[in-house]
């Protein structure tokens, strides 16, 4: 088992570009998530998202492998991910889906 | 390829216990099946209906009460009855005795009283049991295994790390030929493009999206407010969860990577070996959705709890799991599986497969936590009547 003090990440899918910080986090302390090393930039509380890679205003935010919401301004690595800058395309992604594959031929 | 020693049945499911059950038929008859089980050592079921229903809801009682019977987990059954109830046992022996298991019937009114009723229910038992306990344990195929999957009274750890470790279990039973029932579809608005992506055929994808589409559609006219407006709620936001898509793939997780084969109502026998979503829909209580997937056929459910929950079923080991290491240590009373490993630095997919290997212990007969303590609930799962509804599958 790793040391108590150190504060670690979980990225769930090696495509993830979050991860999820296991205790609160202060701005300057170090995640370990997984062989990553990412300094916070920002507080993450307990539970929350952290970025693991610099994320471009208008691309994924990928967690579970999947576009949970896109980027609504530049993201850094080490930044806390959630509403303030995570545009939700939930209606976008199901409805837009859910017309292609009704209208993909049988 | 592994073998787990378990119960092959006469209609050729495979059963993990050799449960014997007294199964009430009204809950007129609640009382003399209790005293019946406790006196013989067995799992009595009860409810809270069996008579004045409408023709939906009896069509639930009816189906609830034959596929309990007829899960592969029970050996013989003892149906207990008043006399004049809207249940009819004699439909109910003859579809669970169908699976080739001995049924006996009880009757208070024909018994003279009570106390007349649960000496015969004993003597019938005792009479069942003895031939209940001359089966044995043969070498199976994992692939005979039908396992469900669920979470309840959830934390911030369920969705990071003990789902995702049922997902990994999810596909090494797939892998090995097994079943894997999936239910609780009133969580899968958010991510059923997701889930329709995985279908195995095209159909399917469209059954699902129907489905989730006709859920929309229920909770909108019900509520006037769609799921997005309410979804994440404001203590999902508090806890970290930013959109609906990454609320409901929390719960989408436990189904793991494997191809989805269809959706089956309630009822609905498995077709064959893979993943399968249960179109369950009852609001409610976790225990709902567990009876559902004991009624589908699932002889052993995995069941994640960050907060902890002690929930069983009459008819199916319920093997708990937590993802929260803290809980694991002031529960460990009612779980069976510590994921919070997950937290303190072990990789999701070592510990999903040493999930697997618990699962076949308990396949193989290790009891779990919920059975330990007694917990064989047996919740009948109630849904809002609707057109589409039809009679019960499992009755002639």
């Amino acid at each position: 088992m790793e040391n108590a003090a150190i504060k670690k990440a979980i990225r769930i899918e090696p495509e993830d570009n979050v991860a999820v910080v296991v205790q609160d986090t202060a701005a300057g302390e170090t995640l370990h998530c997984a062989e990553l090393r990412i300094d916070a930039k920002t507080a993450v509380p307990l539970g929350h998202k952290v970025a693991i890679t610099s994320i471009t205003r208008g691309r994924p935010v990928v967690k579970y492998a999947v576009t949970i919401g896109l980027a609504s301004c530049d993201i850094a690595e080490g930044e806390h991910v959630h509403s303030h800058n995570v545009e939700d395309i939930t209606n976008r992604l199901c409805n837009e889906y859910e017309r292609a594959f009704r209208a993909e031929k049988g | 390829m592994t073998k787990i020693n378990a119960y092959r049945r006469l209609d050729g499911r495979v059963g993990i216990r050799n449960y014997i059950l007294a199964i009430s038929m009204v809950s007129c008859s609640n009382t003399v099946t209790e005293r019946i089980a406790h006196a013989t050592g067995t799992i009595p079921v009860v409810h809270e209906q069996g008579c004045t229903e409408f023709e939906h809801d009896h069509e639930r009682t009816k189906l609830a009460l034959i596929s309990a019977g007829r899960n592969p987990n029970v050996g013989g059954v003892l149906l207990v009855g008043l006399g004049c109830e809207q249940t009819n046992m004699e439909e109910i022996r003859s579809a669970i005795a169908e699976t080739g298991k001995p049924v006996e019937t009880v009757l208070i009114q024909r018994e003279g009283g009570s106390p007349q009723a649960e000496k015969r229910g004993v003597e019938h038992i005792r009479r069942i049991k003895a031939m209940v306990e001359a089966e044995r344990r043969v070498p199976c195929p994992v692939g005979d295994l039908v396992v469900g999957v669920q979470c309840g009274g959830s934390d911030w750890t369920t969705a990071l790390s003990a789902n995702p470790v049922i997902g990994v279990m999810t596909d090494l039973v797939i892998a090995n030929g097994g079943s894997v029932l999936m239910s609780e579809v009133a969580g899968f608005p958010g991510s059923e493009h997701i889930v329709a992506a995985r279908a195995a055929t095209r159909d399917v994808g469209l059954r699902v999206l129907d489905m989730i589409s006709e859920l929309r559609e229920e909770y909108h006219s019900t509520y006037g407010q769609r799921i997005e407006e309410v979804n994440p709620t404001p203590g999902n936001k508090a806890g970290g969860i930013t959109t609906l898509v990454e609320k409901s793939m929390g719960n989408i997780k436990k189904m793991g990577t494997s191809p989805v084969q269809g959706v089956l109502k309630l009822g609905e026998p498995v077709p064959h070996p893979g993943l399968w979503v249960i179109d369950n829909r009852a609001q409610g209580p976790d225990p709902f959705n567990l009876t559902g997937l004991a009624m589908e056929g699932a002889v052993v459910t995995a069941f994640s709890s960050g907060r902890g929950s002690p929930v069983g079923n009459a008819v199916m080991p319920t093997l708990k799991l937590t993802g929260n290491p803290e809980t694991f240590e002031k529960l460990a009373s009612i779980t069976d599986f510590n994921a919070g490993t997950v937290i303190q630095g072990c990789s999701i997919p070592e510990t999903g497969a040493a999930l697997y290997a618990f699962l076949l212990e308990v396949a193989n007969g290790r009891e779990t936590k919920s059975e330990i303590n007694g917990n064989f609930e047996y919740i009948i799962p109630r849904e809002t009547a609707r057109g589409t509804h039809g009679r019960c599958p499992l009755s002639s």
